[in-house]
């Protein structure tokens, strides 16, 4: 027999194909696919890593309990690289492997309002951490939030401070970007509601090396209570650590990242005795207390909001699949909006027609380092 | 008036940062024309160095010495490694190859040490002194008097010593200094192990009033820059004098017209020299270098 060019080289590539063409058919078939967008480099490559450790946690667990669908449940990650475009690309990435059947985005809410046209073209549920109210308020009917958002923070903020802290003169600082600008908005709007309208509004840009002007004005205000909406820790410590300094010693009751376990770290004494909402509490519940324990067994460090709320996305995003019986995205959304009354690590899910689990947030207390359970505040709009 | 001077001494403290990271900038571009991209990495290098063995349980200036030590090693590597193998080309492969050693750096940093921001603690165990209306930071004392020195030291050591001049025969003309038999190679291998050096007693300054974090260098660096093009590229007084106007403006432009603004005003500044001081304050000899 004679071997034409042609022929060769047909056969060549064929043969070259088939191991890769088989083993993506074999994988199609064996395991359900969840992609994560997750930083793995950039400003919040440390949270990132958090939120991966919680989300493969909540795996190992719903995987040991049989899988999705009877298969193993399989997490491919991509970085977002703490970027709008980073994401964008990451999401894009993912998106473009058909056999995912649903998604983790950001706990940045900038980031997710970046993703989330492409989402609506994709037409696959995605889970998100991000708490700017507006994400599942601006019918995007395929993103899901498992953390409370930023209208219940500000609220629980403002009535923890003036119905039991007794505060009536505020001073609010808050980042510039999505997440601080809508925070400050929600809690100006609490506390007008309380009749406490702040004495200071100061944004700040992210990634500042000093604060000194933001806390003269905190100063120069008056005011006897502060309110924040900070979003890297760092800047956070910084600033924790100038207030301290040039004698503010006010009330502080801020938004989660006061009480998160880095900060705590990096601001060391300076944000003793501070207050923070936070959507994690370790004490809150039992279920929480156990995802706790869970947590520091595998890592050996405790968690925080930021690998709590992927270990809860996983774990419904698993059971509310099994309860559609199938990896319709139609399906899987209706499930997911069916689920009442599910106790996860950060709270009671009770899904409202806008995709938002949770209303409501712990207040906890920074007791010389240590974070302490003070009392959960919900509502019911 | 009290406001005015807490405002000026965080302005100047801030701003001596800056300073310190162009003096690198500066030294480097001297010597080779080309500007280092990886200057604030080598700060945020050092940082991580001395994190390192202080957790090591060694004491504070053993730790200081093996991480400036560690940092002249590295000034040695870079220069073989980025610099050496393409001296003979024109600046722009130079720069790229300083841009991509500065992301190799952090994301190694990134991948041996993890993301978690460290505290590296200050050298005195008081936080700070209340000097009248004013507090102030010790840490940022420390860098006022370091940048004070080492101002005093360049002097001495460009001006007054053999080793200086050599370098600056170097830096201005090459040919003709190994004419007059300067190894031009040893001087630049110098010049590299120095900005290193420098860089890298920034970064253990500044990290603990800023944290240790991956990202450190990066900002530092760009205001650095903005500081070096002020004062005149080039120019060792222009680099201290642009980094110190730098730090004080951006901290009166925050407390007085916007704080989210802030880091608008430094490269407003920027811009303005761009335009009508292109060869910034000090600068006399940039057209024939741009």
């Amino acid at each position: 027999m004679k071997l034409t060019r042609r022929e060769f080289s047909a056969g060549l590539a064929a043969g070259l194909a088939a191991p890769a063409l088989m083993r993506s058919a074999w994988a199609q078939g064996a395991t359900i696919k969840i992609g994560m967008c997750v930083p793995v480099t950039g400003p919040a490559a440390e949270q990132g890593l958090w939120a991966q450790n919680g989300a493969k946690l909540a795996l190992a667990a719903v995987n040991k309990a049989g899988g999705v669908l009877g298969k193993q449940v399989e997490l491919v990650i991509e970085d977002d690289q703490t970027t709008n475009p980073g994401i964008v690309l990451a999401f894009s990435k993912l998106a473009a492997q058909s056999d995912i059947v649903a998604f983790l985005g950001s706990i940045r809410s900038t980031q997710v309002q970046a993703m989330a046209p492409d989402v609506i073209k994709v037409g696959k549920p995605v889970m998100i951490g991000g708490t700017n109210p507006d994400l599942t308020h601006s019918g995007n009917p395929w993103l899901f939030r498992f953390r409370p958002n930023d209208n219940y923070s500000g609220r629980v903020i403002a009535d923890y401070g003036v119905n039991t802290l007794g505060k009536k003169k505020w001073a609010i600082v808050h980042s510039t970007d999505a997440f601080g600008t809508a925070g400050g908005k929600a809690l100006t709007e609490a506390l007008t509601k309380l009749g406490a309208p702040p004495v200071l509004d100061q944004g700040y840009a992210n990634q500042s090396q000093d604060f000194t002007p933001v806390v003269l004005a905190v100063k120069q205000s008056g005011a006897d209570v502060l309110g924040t909406y900070f979003t890297f820790e760092n800047d956070l410590g910084i600033f924790a650590r100038q207030l301290r300094q040039l004698g503010v010693n006010i009330p502080w009751v801020g938004s989660p990242s006061v009480v998160a376990v880095s900060s705590t770290k990096l601001a060391g004494p300076a944000l003793f005795g501070t207050y923070g909402v936070a959507d994690f509490a370790e004490d809150s519940s039992d279920v929480a207390k156990s995802f706790g324990k869970a947590y520091r067994d595998a890592y050996k460090t405790a968690p925080d909001n930021q690998s709590a709320w992927p270990y809860d996305a996983i774990t419904i995003l698993s059971a509310a699949i099994n309860k559609a019986g199938s990896t319709d995205p139609t399906k899987i959304r209706e499930a997911i909006l069916a689920t009442q009354k599910f106790a996860g690590a950060e709270g009671e899910y009770n899904f409202d027609k806008n995709g938002d689990g949770l209303h409501g947030y712990n207040v906890v207390k920074n007791d010389k380092g240590k974070i302490v359970y003070d009392k959960h505040i919900d509502f019911n709009d | 008036m009290d406001l005015v001077l807490q405002l000026l001494f965080t302005g100047i403290g801030i701003g001596a940062v800056y300073a310190l990271v162009a003096l690198g900038f500066v030294l480097i571009f001297r010597a080779t024309n080309v500007v280092n991209f990886a200057q604030g990495e080598f700060s945020m290098v050092a940082a991580y160095l001395m994190v390192v063995c202080v957790e090591l349980g060694l004491p504070y200036w053993l730790s200081f010495v093996i991480a400036l030590s560690g940092m002249a090693l590295l000034g040695v590597i870079f220069n073989l490694g980025v610099y050496y193998p393409l001296r003979h080309r024109t600046y722009l492969p130079v720069i790229i190859a300083t841009i991509g050693a500065s992301i190799l750096l952090s994301n190694s940093v990134l991948a041996i040490y993890g993301p978690q921001p460290q505290v590296l603690q200050g050298w005195f165990d008081t936080p700070g002194i209340q000097l009248g209306p004013v507090y102030l930071d010790s840490q940022y004392l420390l860098i006022i008097g370091v940048t004070i020195l080492l101002v005093l030291f360049n002097f001495w050591f460009f001006e007054k010593t053999l080793l200086g001049k050599k370098l600056q025969a170097t830096s201005q003309d090459k040919e003709m200094a190994s004419l007059l038999g300067i190894s031009v190679s040893t001087m630049i291998m110098i010049t590299f192990i120095y900005s290193a050096v420098l860089g890298g007693l920034a970064g253990i300054l500044v990290a603990p009033v800023l944290f240790v974090s991956i990202q450190m260098g990066s900002t530092i660096a760009l205001k650095a820059f903005a500081a070096t093009i002020i004062g005149g590229f080039g120019d060792v007084a222009g680099a201290i004098v642009g980094g110190l106007a730098l730090g004080v403006i951006e901290t009166f432009g925050a407390a007085y017209i916007s704080v989210p603004y802030k880091d608008g005003f430094a490269f407003l500044v920027l811009i303005a020299f761009l335009v009508f001081r292109p060869q910034g304050i000090f600068g006399e000899r940039v057209a024939e270098k741009a």
